[in-house]
């Protein structure tokens, strides 16, 4: 198995791509400390939990830099230490230029960017070299592309990958991979709360002709997370079905 | 109590003797002890004490005597073993 003996943290994991990865994780051997704000990702650790593989479920803000530190503390206290982490946790807020709050606007650098950063401060502080750590960020098509009508979200997932980029050239010679994955239109309740003409306009965009599943990002967490990607570090992995933004 | 502990730690991250260790012995005044020390220490007095620091408090460690401060904050002995 492809992650075996690794300890994962995956952040938003109670549904959609957080739970897809935290599944696909499982199935390959991980050890998951698993958290959302949602009791959701309670039933998902029990899901996958099992004497040999624990999971774990810590509910909280990510955005409460005290819950990031207690997330990490938990993985180096009760598994000795953290292998991969996982970015996942993010809000999409839809909103004109004109018609988006500044409210909404640090909502989204607070969940999407700030929370990343600092459980990627805590995170790395106890990842062991040796161990071929990693660490996989979620940002989206709408960071590296640009997206009409989610502009302050797009900002909030171009920082993700800068922000990956930087961090992968700083923590190489410490032996810690940053990769990010881009994903497109996928089929989560995210995405199910756009407006219905929004929605179809993206999926008319979409060259494959269907919307991306939970799944077709999961299978490339698993790639980043583990060594068959040893020599991978500072690279945006577009999940888009060749989608036109 | 002596903090032979701390000290230690700071001699073996910053490769410095551990005579050079004192109380006023400050960030950014040595060689060893830059940005690329500052991390190995906060990784070394993690490590040795079993704590994980907020990162208001690996900014904040600017001498000796203000890390020996802030490890006591979070419960370190400084005993030997």
């Amino acid at each position: 198995m492809l992650l075996e003996g690794r300890v994962a943290v995956v952040t938003g994991a109670s549904r959609g791509i957080g739970a897809a990865i935290a599944r696909a994780f499982a199935a390959e051997g991980a050890t998951l400390l698993l958290c959302a704000r949602s009791e959701g990702v309670e039933e998902v650790a029990r899901e996958l939990g099992s004497a040999e593989r624990p999971a774990r479920a810590l509910r909280g803000d990510v955005s409460d830099p005290g819950f990031a530190r207690q997330l990490i503390s938990s993985a180096k206290k009760e598994y000795g230490g953290l292998d991969v982490l996982v970015n996942n946790a993010g809000i999409l807020r839809q909103g004109l230029i004109g018609m988006t709050s500044a409210e909404q606007m640090r909502e989204l650098l607070d969940v999407n960017v700030l929370a990343l950063m600092t459980l990627t401060q805590y995170a790395t502080r106890v990842m062991n070299p040796a161990r071929s750590p990693s660490v996989v960020n979620l940002a989206s098509i709408a960071g590296t592309q640009g997206m009409e009508g989610v502009t302050a979200y797009s900002a909030s997932k171009a920082a993700v990958v800068g922000y990956t980029l930087s961090s992968a050239k700083e923590l190489a010679p410490k032996g810690i991979r940053v990769n990010a994955i881009a994903p497109g239109f996928i089929d989560t309740d995210m995405v199910r709360g756009v407006s219905s003409d929004w929605y179809e306009r993206r999926m008319q965009s979409i060259r494959m002709g269907r919307i991306g599943t939970p799944e077709d990002v999961a299978g490339v967490a698993v790639f980043l997370a583990s060594d068959l990607s040893r020599y991978v570090t500072g690279q945006v992995i577009g999940v888009d079905g060749s989608m036109m933004s | 109590m002596t903090d032979d502990k701390l000290r230690e730690c700071f001699s073996r991250s910053l490769g410095i003797p551990v005579e050079r260790v004192t109380d006023d012995l400050a960030y950014n005044t040595i060689k060893e002890w830059d940005s690329v020390g500052h991390m190995a220490l906060v990784a070394e007095l993690e490590s040795e004490f079993d704590v994980m620091f907020d990162t208001d408090d690996i900014l904040g460690m600017s001498t000796v005597a203000k890390a020996r401060e802030i490890l006591a904050r979070y419960g370190a002995s400084f005993d030997a073993a």
